[in-house]
């Protein structure tokens, strides 16, 4: 009987990987294997949108008007990830639970973590949807709708990184007479920084983007202009935008690793 | 108790689960003596270092700093006036300058925005600089910590204790991450800085040979009890090939 129970504790991963495997093969059989899978004119449709991304409508207009929608764009998400940091850093310190002597015991972290957790349980589209029927179709809207939702996901990161800080440091920092928040500055935000920068760095990236979406709702931005352009089924105008949305995510990579490049080196 | 002892421990005991870890030690520190801290792994060196540096508590028994109960040091600033605590060169922080890390010896005295302000404009810039030329490190003051080599950060580490300017100084194997030639630097320096400032100072050490050359006084430890306390100059060759002998048993009581 041991044997078997050990068998399964050693095999545990490769058990584990099968019956995994043998679920995907079973999933298959639901799919109705069909002309209906696809829909009929589905393929020219592809070629059509696949063919315009060769042709974006490039006119003096559609730049103006794609440029002002990209700024309007970046602005909400610059905007709502500001918030957030600082919204992130308040929390997280204080979900940490490095400012209080027992660590995790604290009630006050565990409050701190579940608010965490509530901000970023709801997507920021539902949070978008919720500040428009609240306060209306205003920047505030798309701004807030950003900054609750990243602060819990910023905020969590925030959290473990403080956590996950080698020991002997702080032990030493304290041990040389440094209170709380003289901690904080001279050992977990140093020994912290680059990680929760490239962080925030790659999270910024992703409020551009959401920031995108969100512009679906009605909020003005790059998104309104692709469903707008979509509903006239302009495909090269569409690809215009997007365009202009990966030139902005390639814009915030340059300049997060050059931000990086900066720390590492000083 | 005499004004002159810094230490003295009563019975001091410490388990750990079924080990017992220091079992009713007793001894005293006079100020101004430069103890090593021998005996095979295991022997509690440590745990009586971090006992001492009041990381951990004691079970039973009674422990004197500079005349007050342990107990009695309620917050760690004002023990880290009378106790500074150096150990492996992991102690630093990698990504400050090392004058900050070496600054890092002032937050003791310093108020939340002076410690603030610091990190922008150094203050007390001479005491630092000062500090540093006497571990012979003037040049590397706006250097990123992680880019200097194990010793100098060792000597960084030193500075910083100078900076803090405590009664007596606890070190933890301040040496074992070191070639020879580096162990030697460091410890020498130590022991002169020590002497300079008229501190006391405590050091646990691997290496015997160091213990005789460098301290005055030698205590050596094995499971958990005191085996020889002794001037280092009375230390034998065969107490000490005793001391660290596996197969007499002790150790498998």
């Amino acid at each position: 009987m041991s044997n078997i129970l050990d068998y399964f504790k050693y095999r545990k991963k490769l058990l584990l990987s099968l019956i995994l495997l043998l679920m995907f093969a079973w999933s298959l059989f639901s799919v109705s294997w069909n002309s209906e899978l696809l829909h009929l004119g589905g393929a020219s449709m592809i070629m059509k949108i696949f063919k315009s991304l060769f042709n974006p409508e490039i006119s003096s207009e559609i730049l103006t008007l794609a440029l002002k929608s990209a700024w309007i764009t970046v602005v909400y998400a610059a905007c709502g990830i500001s918030i957030s940091i600082v919204i992130a850093l308040m929390f997280g310190i204080l979900a940490s639970g490095i400012m209080f002597k027992k660590k995790s015991n604290s009630l006050v972290a565990i409050f701190f973590k579940s608010l965490l957790g509530f901000m970023r349980a709801i997507h920021e589209l539902v949070w978008a949807w919720l500040f428009v029927a609240s306060i209306g179709l205003t920047p505030f809207s798309a701004i807030f709708a950003l900054a609750i939702p990243y602060g819990g996901i910023l905020g969590r990161i925030y959290a473990d990184k403080f956590r996950d800080v080698d020991s002997k440091p702080i032990e030493a920092l304290k041990s040389s007479g440094a209170g709380p928040i003289q901690t904080l500055f001279y050992g977990y935000f140093p020994l912290t920084l680059l990680d929760m920068l490239s962080y925030t760095m790659y999270r910024f990236e992703c409020a551009i983007r959401s920031s995108t979406i969100m512009s679906f709702v009605g909020l003005g931005g790059l998104g309104y202009q692709i469903q707008l352009s979509l509903n006239d089924l302009n495909y090269n105008r569409v690809w215009s935008f997007l365009f202009f949305l990966i030139l902005l995510v390639v814009l915030v990579d340059l300049w997060s690793s050059s931000i990086r490049k900066g720390l590492i080196e000083r | 108790m005499s004004k002159e002892e810094i230490f003295k421990l009563n019975n001091v005991t410490k388990t750990y689960g079924k080990t017992q870890a220091l079992s009713s030690l007793s001894f005293s520190v006079k100020k101004g003596e430069t103890i090593a801290l021998i005996g095979p792994s295991g022997a509690g060196k440590t745990t009586l270092l971090n006992l001492l540096a009041n990381l951990i508590k004691l079970d039973e028994g009674e422990l004197l700093i500079d005349g007050l109960d342990i107990s009695e040091y309620k917050n760690n600033k004002k023990f880290a006036c009378k106790v500074g605590v150096i150990r492996q060169q992991f102690d630093l922080i990698d990504q400050l300058q090392v004058i900050h890390n070496v600054l890092a010896g002032r937050l003791v005295e310093w108020g939340t925005f002076k410690s603030l302000l610091s990190l922008l404009i150094p203050q007390d810039k001479n005491l630092a600089l000062d500090a540093l030329k006497r571990v012979g490190l003037t040049d590397k003051a706006y250097e990123k910590t992680s880019t200097l080599s194990g010793g100098e950060q060792q000597r960084v580490a030193l500075a910083r204790l100078l900076v803090q300017n405590p009664k007596v100084i606890l070190a933890d194997e301040p040496v074992s991450s070191l070639d020879p030639a580096r162990s030697r630097d460091v410890l020498s320096m130590l022991i002169k800085l020590v002497k300079e400032e008229n501190q006391t100072l405590i050091t646990s050490i691997h290496s015997v040979e160091y213990a005789r050359e460098y301290f005055d006084r030698i205590i050596a430890m094995r499971k958990g009890k005191i085996y020889f306390d002794l001037p280092s100059y009375k230390v034998t060759d065969e107490e000490l090939s005793k001391l660290y002998n596996i197969t007499d048993g002790v150790i498998y009581e």
